[in-house]
């Protein structure tokens, strides 16, 4: 199956909010759920990833903190902010109107 | 096996630029790559098949680096709060000095109050606009890094610098303001055109004091 990870890849950011509105959690964490979620059809990219959770640290959705794993290296946490919900709802809002748009479309 | 897992993401790493956040993200991504070797070696694969998959995985990382390097896209929320507090006040305040001019041709003109009244009533409300604008420029945050790099921290010193002296200058033209008022109204007030002009005198003196303090503070 193909798909079109350019335009996954848009809602990258809504989709790490949606993980973070149920429970924190840490990037390796985020993307398998990803991916069980998807049927093992999509995983991102470490990249991309990280890419996205400092674009949203940086305008104040989610914050970080350090775990206190015992045993190897620390994970980071994520959790979201008040600042996260608004922007995940009004991104989900706007998936919706132009999904009903795309689909009537073609 | 996680040791190469270790070994490879530092020499990704070895172009990013050398900042707190770098190593940050690196020492993260290094416990969720290792976390993911260890969760697909356990699922059956090889050795070599589980690292190969780690790090494909990874993808394009010059991206990152620029999110690493400057602050990207979005402005940190902090400012733009405080971008919207001060147009306010500021508009509020332009809004009070066009207003006392109304309200000293209002009073004097319509009500026929005593000239001395209605100046009073205009320097309050331009009092006030001024103090709003000092308040404005002394709540102003202090400047935020964006990474911890010499230059950043050169720039928050700049800005910590500039900021005393924005204070400053709030003050001295809120001073003056207030001196011209004094001095119209106990002029009219008490018809003491020949000796009140010795508050100007006082108000440089006073001026001077206040820098001076400053000085001192520094």
């Amino acid at each position: 199956m193909s798909i079109a990870s350019d335009l996954i890849r848009g809602h990258t950011d809504t989709i790490i909010l949606a993980h973070l509105i149920e429970k924190d959690s840490y990037g390796y964490e985020i993307n398998r759920t990803i991916q069980e979620k998807t049927g093992n059809v999509f995983e991102m990219k470490e990249a991309t990833l990280y890419t996205a959770f400092r674009r949203l640290e940086q305008a104040g959705c989610i914050t970080s903190y350090w775990g206190d794993e015992n045993t190897g290296a620390r994970r980071r946490y994520y959790s979201i902010t008040a600042e996260g919900r608004k922007t995940y709802k009004n991104n989900k809002a706007e998936w919706e109107t132009t999904k009903e748009l795309i689909d009537r479309l073609i | 096996m996680s040791d190469n897992i270790r070994n490879y993401v530092e020499k990704l790493f070895e172009d990013a630029p050398k900042t707190r956040k770098a190593t940050e993200l690196k020492e993260e991504m290094i416990a969720n790559l290792t976390e993911k070797l260890n969760y697909l070696t356990e699922a059956g694969k090889g050795e070599d098949e589980a690292f190969n998959i780690v790090v494909s995985g990874i993808g394009d990382i010059s991206e990152l680096f620029e999110s690493l390097k400057e602050y990207s896209g979005y402005e940190p929320l902090q400012y733009q709060l405080q971008r919207k507090k001060n147009a306010l006040i500021v508009s509020v305040s332009v809004m009070l000095y066009i207003l006392s001019i109304v309200v000293l041709i209002l009073s004097s003109e319509m009500l026929q109050l005593p000239g001395s009244i209605s100046v009073s009533f205009m320097f309050i409300i331009a009092g006030a606009a001024t103090g709003m604008l000092i308040y404005n420029s002394m709540s102003q945050p202090k400047y935020l890094k964006r990474d911890e790099t010499m230059v950043e921290e050169f720039k928050e010193w700049k800005a910590s610098q500039n900021k005393d002296k924005q204070i400053r200058r709030s003050i001295s033209s809120a001073m003056w303001t207030l001196t011209v008022a004094i001095y119209l109204i106990i002029s009219f007030a008490f018809g003491i055109w020949d000796i009140s002009w010795i508050i100007f005198i006082i108000a440089a003196a006073v001026e001077q004091i206040i820098k001076a303090f400053f000085e001192i503070k520094r």
